[in-house]
């Protein structure tokens, strides 16, 4: 059991709490103050990195809905994000829908299409249904590039986000708009994945033959982690689209989509806190990566031609791959060996960490 | 006695008058920096990625110059250019990080070397009337106006001036030609096709089919037969060098080729293309191209070349190269004019002040500049139009070289933003 010293479950309430301690709330307190402050003292810049992480972790909690917690590989995660940030485009530049309203049907949108592309997956999975997520990224970014409605390779440009006459167009304001509701995502994947659908996804993900004798409804629930997980994408792509301001096809690749399953590796699989470590590593090390040639250029100019720009590459694979040999269990297995070498702190010597 | 007074009283009262008039001559003329100071320029460069083929020696041209601008010109009238440069990695969601990043360090302006990296940037930069350049853009970075430039025409000027040579100098016809398009399936390739339809009626000329291929295209023999039915006069392909080259040697075992005429935009005519397509078989074929070619005998040439034998050799003969140190000039140009017409201590701040006195009295008061030849002269004055230079050149190849045939040719203005169907 996972709980800190001295903590015991005397009721339902307290079994089913987030937060169980003082010190969970101390912390807890501790992380919103921080975030909550921080465009007092973070920059343009930062508060752009921090945004692009909350949109992020919004998409990667889906994939990890899907990936992590049902076991359904999907390589089109980018594709059903472009969905997403295309249907907020449409709804608000050409038919004036409102931000939420937007954003809303953007998820829905979203899930619809992942739905639809989800159907393999009651036939195949594995290798077999990663092949057809991949389709998806295709098939939705020929529809986008090809469609009058959205702008084709010309692109469609997106307003501010606004909400009741508040308009979002500061960096800051778009900090905070993100947050909520990225926290708000965050809760909705961590109830779920400890309520019965994610026990039953779990189900699935481990031996779904089992899961199935034991009453678990393959296709409902194969399809509902599909619908959750792209629900999910469909949000991040739509706060996206207001963050950005103007979509290009190109904004979604399958590169992205490559690099979403790799956060979610990272971070650790079918854990909530997962695709959150996950996101902020990866995206961190893109933002460090980038100060890495120019600093070699300048400080070295007899480098061979080429060296200083490929360093960055480099040292990005070079971690990932690293990592994955060091702890291939994600950044959240490691936070809770950090946590449990803690918990019987300074008694630690005896803990039984496996 | 008596004289050498009158020479004493002469030269004190000269002397109390340049004295004098020192202050005044010196608010005339551009204040001389102090130390430290400099002027920000901002580049967000695709060095590595997928395009880093083109980005990685653009990156190699740009860099170079502002290195020869500082240490053999002295800067910007005495202002040496400080570059913030980061590698977008041709990564939509690091560029709209990077153009932010640029904002917060002061930079006058930021200049992308792919439009793809452009548009992602752009619409960040436009809300924050950030000014921004692009050396190879679309249609979309450009229009409707707003804060982002182009150093050169777009990939749609491209169709513009070849249908207007075409139809000048090639078709001997009666009646309006046939012409194919065969297009790159992202804005390299969609950018010929909205010009096309822009302007295809009003020159005279019926488009009978609109094929696309993807950059890794492996055979284009299906897509040319379906042009072939159409018995075109005239294909026009925009599109990278490797699949265009794919489709030269497909028209040519199709029979197709040589026959009808084939004109190629910007972004393919370049060596690559005669050596994967073959001389024999890329003989004869048109192009278009918004710079000269290299080795050139015009007055940048030779510094430039100096440079890239020093510094980057492997960049040697790459068109990207050049046209990436002449959008450098363009930068010290647009910075000159920018200090020459506003105080140094509004630049300085970095915040929207610096960046619409930037475009205001930087952008706009670019006019006609030479570029020293590298490509046709680059003029921002006009607020409706925010390409810099107009001009294009087609070449042909002759003799497996491509040669110019053209002298600088100006495309016109298409307001796209005006057309009903642009963008849906």
């Amino acid at each position: 059991m996972d709980l800190p010293c001295g903590t015991r479950n005397y009721d339902y309430a307290k079994d089913m709490a987030i937060l169980r301690t003082r010190t969970h709330w101390a912390l807890f307190i501790g992380l919103l103050v921080i975030v909550f402050t921080a465009p007092l003292y973070l920059g343009n810049y930062w508060l752009g990195v921090a945004n692009l992480i909350g949109i992020t972790i919004i998409a990667v909690t889906g994939l990890n809905i899907l990936m992590g917690y049902c076991g359904q590989l999907s390589i089109g995660h980018a594709g059903f994000i472009a969905v997403g940030a295309y249907t907020a485009a449409v709804l608000t530049n050409r038919l004036g829908f409102p931000f939420l309203a937007g954003l809303i049907c953007s998820g829905f949108t979203a899930g619809f299409i992942g739905l639809i592309f989800g159907i393999p997956s009651v036939r195949v999975k594995g290798f077999y249904l990663a092949i057809t997520t991949i389709a998806a990224q295709f098939i939705i970014i020929w529809i986008i590039t090809h469609w009058s409605v959205t702008g084709g390779f010309v692109g469609i440009s997106v307003p501010y986000a606004s909400i009741g006459g508040i308009s979002f167009k500061g960096e800051a304001s778009q900090f905070y708009l993100i947050m909520v509701i990225t926290a708000v995502c965050i809760l909705f994947a961590k109830n779920l994945a400890r309520g019965r659908v994610g026990r039953a996804f779990i189900a699935i993900r481990d031996n779904d033959l089992a899961a199935e004798v034991m009453g678990v409804n393959l296709l409902h629930y194969k399809l509902l982690a599909f619908f959750i997980g792209c629900f999910l994408a469909g949000i991040a792509g739509s706060l996206f689209a207001h963050w950005i301001g103007f979509l290009s096809a190109e904004n979604f690749t399958l590169t992205d989509s490559i690099l979403y399953v790799g956060m979610v590796v990272i971070g650790g699989l079918g854990t909530t806190l997962g695709p959150i470590l996950g996101v902020i590593f990866i995206r961190l090390l893109q933002q460090g990566i980038m100060y890495i040639s120019p600093v070699l250029e300048n400080a070295f100019p007899g480098l061979p031609a080429g060296f200083a720009t490929g360093v960055g590459p480099m040292v990005f694979g070079l971690v990932i791959v690293l990592f994955l040999i060091l702890e291939p269990r994600g950044l959240a297995h490691r936070w809770g060996l950090f946590k449990s070498a803690y918990r019987l702190w300074p008694f630690s010597y005896c803990l039984d960490i496996t | 006695m008596k004289n050498s007074r009158h020479k004493l009283v002469i030269g004190v009262v000269a002397l109390a008058l340049l004295i004098a008039i020192l202050p005044v001559v010196g608010a005339c003329a551009t204040k001389p920096p102090a130390e430290g100071q400099a002027l920000k320029l901002g580049l967000s460069i695709c060095m590595t990625g997928k395009a880093a083929e083109k980005g990685s020696p653009m990156g190699h041209g740009k860099l170079d110059c502002i290195k020869y601008i500082n240490e053999e010109l002295g800067g910007v009238e005495g202002y040496p250019i400080d570059v913030h440069w980061y590698d977008n990695s041709y990564d939509a969601a690091k560029a709209a990080t990077i153009v932010k990043k640029l904002m917060d360090e002061g930079c006058l302006f930021f200049t992308t070397n792919a439009s793809a990296m452009m548009t992602a940037s752009m619409e960040i930069a436009n809300r924050a009337e950030f000014p921004g350049l692009a050396s190879f853009s679309s249609p979309a970075c450009t229009h409707p106006p707003k804060h982002i430039y182009a150093q050169m025409p777009d990939y749609g000027d491209d169709w513009a001036a070849f249908a207007k040579y075409y139809m000048e100098n090639i078709w001997q016809g009666e009646g309006k030609p046939k012409m194919a398009l065969h297009l790159l399936n992202n804005s390299t390739g969609y950018g010929a096709r909205d010009a096309a339809r822009a302007g295809a009626d009003a020159l005279g000329i019926e488009i009978v089919a609109t094929e696309e291929h993807a950059a890794t295209t492996m055979s284009e023999i299906d897509s040319l037969t379906r042009i072939k039915g159409k018995n075109p006069d005239v294909i026009f392909i925009s599109s990278t060098p490797a699949p265009t080259a794919i489709i030269l040697k497909n028209a040519y075992e199709l029979g197709m080729y040589p026959g009808v005429a084939i004109g190629c935009a910007h972004a393919s005519f370049t060596k690559a293309l005669v050596d994967l397509a073959g001389a024999d078989i890329a003989e004869g074929v048109y192009g278009v191209i918004p710079a000269v070619a290299w080795g050139d005998d015009v007055s940048g040439m030779a510094k430039m070349i100096e440079y890239c034998q020093r510094y980057h050799p492997e960049d040697e003969g790459n068109t990207d190269y050049m046209i990436s140190w002449a959008e450098a000039l363009i930068d010290a140009e647009i910075l000159r004019q920018a200090i020459k017409h506003t105080d140094y201590e509004v630049l300085a701040r970095g915040d929207v002040e610096s960046w619409r006195a930037t475009e205001m009295n930087g952008f706009r008061n670019v006019k006609g500049y030479d570029v020293e030849g590298l490509h046709g002269p680059v003029d921002f004055s006009n607020p409706e139009d925010r390409r810099g230079s107009k001009s294009v050149k087609v070449f042909q190849v002759k003799n497996g070289a491509i040669t110019a045939i053209t002298d600088w040719i100006e495309a016109p203005l298409v307001k796209y933003e005006d057309l009903e169907w642009f963008g849906k």
